[in-house]
């Protein structure tokens, strides 16, 4: 943690986000420190995308509040990186790998300034870390999946952030960037920052994350790795209300069928 | 040679205004293009119509600029009402944008034939606003477009980057503070004003297609956003200027049309031969894969 940041780096207090009258989160109180590499865990639809885009302010809150390094988001926005999941943009959109990764450093800019030598350099500097600097004059729709997933991270390296949040960077991503993506993250959270990861694969996240949060809809548990992955939990997390009907349902045939 | 001496001092001066405006449509509507918005823009377009014979009727003035002050204002009250549309009755997208424009566009044809039924006097020459007429401009009034145009080329130079992030990845754009509403409607508001200029050369029908049609050709050329602007306005001129030579010559002819077709050869020039993306290029490299 660094030494000005006495407060956690994300705060989640009692926050409930809801989509029209659907509740898509229920009252999550979760608190991360820096530095680390925190997978944020759960069922599709659970809500893990979601759980992002409200300390990020992308979706308004019905309950609840964010603080980010004890702070509200407007005061520290330049300190947060973000990636979105790799779909949500039109990948034929004429740009190039370069003019994405210079995006990162927009927000430094500020309005109507043109990004200079200092920004091109951070841009560089970023595809070199992701391994695409031989790729930056490329078209984005002609790259890989995982190459688009490591443009993206280039764009939020450029950031120069001290908080992450990543989307989902491994979906549809070959073993080779998988790897890479990985290892750039690991460096993060080497030079203090938190990296807060949303993952789908049970396997690989008690391999990579220090600490796990098992969410659907709820909070289910929040740790250390060790703690936190545990038949119980995971039992807990993956039976959704489906399941439960489910099992209802089975419960009520075999009552029929024995009456 | 001796043609360019020929041409009188007003159509030369029409024609390098009209040729601006073309331009000044081709990079501003790339914007439209690529945040998607070309049927908002359509529908804004076919509003305009009713907003200059209602501004006629308030002023009685057969001033240019009042008139297209009345088109501006209507083709915004028509993209408010789309919004207010969408968000009070959960109508989809296409269906609003489809209730919008034909409403707005009938309102003003109702107003158009009431007045040429009533013979009001000196409103002779509002029917150009439906298929656009260049040879019927005046010095002045195609200087007006003329600065309007570069003017809408100059506000997009200076949000190029703000524009651009917006355009591809608003999500991003969002989560870094910039305010991605505020930036969408000043662009949707530029595409408005952007037709209401090309209003004269094109008509409300057809205007749409002088903001749509160069970029969605220009982008088979070229790979990033700064060129696709201006081989889009090269094309929108092109074609400008094409309808304006065809308004010239042949006296009762409308420019609209003319404006339409000539930017439809180009875009179909782009579609075929354009390296890479054209459908020729494509042809070729997907039988070199066959073949090796």
């Amino acid at each position: 943690m660094a030494a000005t940041d006495a407060a956690p780096a994300v705060e989640f207090h009692d926050v409930t986000v809801a989509y029209g009258r659907r509740p898509v989160l229920w009252n999550i109180d979760l608190a991360v420190s820096a530095p680390g590499l925190f997978g944020i865990i759960g069922p599709n639809g659970a809500g893990k995308s979601t759980l992002v885009k409200a300390a990020l302010g992308l979706v308004p809150l019905a309950g609840g509040s964010v603080r980010l390094f004890g702070r509200p988001l407007a005061e520290v926005r330049h300190r947060i990186g973000y990636v979105p999941q790799r779909e949500t943009v039109d990948w034929d959109f004429p740009v190039n790998v370069m003019d994405v990764v210079l995006m990162g450093t927009y927000g430094r800019l500020g309005w109507f300034r043109r990004p200079g030598a200092r920004e091109r350099a951070a841009a560089r500097e970023a595809l070199d870390r992701v391994g695409l600097a031989d790729v930056a004059s490329r078209q984005i729709g002609r790259l890989s999946g995982g190459q688009q997933q490591r443009v993206f991270l280039a764009r939020a390296l450029a950031q120069e952030a001290d908080l992450y949040f990543l989307d989902e960077p491994l979906a549809g991503v070959d073993a080779r960037s998988q790897e890479r993506i990985f290892r750039v993250l690991d460096d993060l959270r080497r030079s203090g920052r938190l990296v807060i990861v949303v993952h789908h694969d049970l396997r690989s996240a008690a391999d990579w994350f220090d600490g796990v949060a098992l969410v659907d809809m709820r909070l289910v548990a929040a740790g250390p790795v060790g703690e936190v992955l545990t038949p119980e939990n995971l039992r807990r997390t993956y039976a959704g209300p489906l399941d439960v009907l489910d099992e209802l349902g089975r419960a009520v045939a075999r009552g029929g069928r024995t009456a | 040679m001796t043609a360019f001496a020929g041409i009188p001092h007003n159509t030369l001066v029409v024609a390098v205004a009209v040729a601006a405006v073309g331009f000044a449509a081709g990079v501003v509507g790339s914007f439209g293009v690529l945040r998607r918005r070309a049927l908002a823009g359509d529908a804004a377009a076919h509003a305009t119509l009713a907003g200059v014979v209602i501004a006629f009727l308030v002023t009685g003035s057969r001033d240019l600029p009042t008139l297209l002050l009345g088109g501006f204002v209507a083709a915004i009250a028509s993209l408010g009402c789309l919004v207010l549309i969408r968000r009070a009755t959960r109508t989809r997208d296409d269906a609003a944008t489809a209730i919008v424009l034909s409403v707005s566009f009938g309102l003003g044809i109702v107003l158009l034939s009431g007045l040429s039924a009533r013979g009001v006097p000196g409103a002779g020459g509002l029917e150009h606003f439906l298929m656009g007429h260049t040879a019927a401009l005046t010095a002045a009034d195609a200087r007006t477009l003329g600065v309007a145009s570069l003017a809408a080329v100059l506000v997009v130079w200076l949000g190029l980057k703000e524009a651009t992030l917006v355009a591809f990845d608003p999500v991003f754009a969002a989560s870094a503070g910039w305010p991605v509403a505020a930036i969408d409607y000043a662009l949707i508001t530029l595409v408005a004003g952007m037709v209401v200029v090309g209003l004269p050369a094109a008509g409300a029908v057809l205007v749409t297609a002088l903001v749509v049609i160069p970029p969605v050709a220009a982008r088979q050329w070229t790979d990033r956003v700064p060129s696709m602007l201006l081989v889009s306005g090269m094309i929108g001129l092109a074609a400008a200027l094409g309808g304006v030579a065809a308004s010239a010559l042949v006296p009762r002819l409308a420019t609209g049309p003319m404006i339409v077709l000539v930017a439809a050869a180009l875009f179909a020039v782009s579609f075929f031969f354009a390296p890479r993306r054209g459908w020729l290029a494509r042809r070729r490299s997907a039988l070199a894969a066959a073949g090796k």
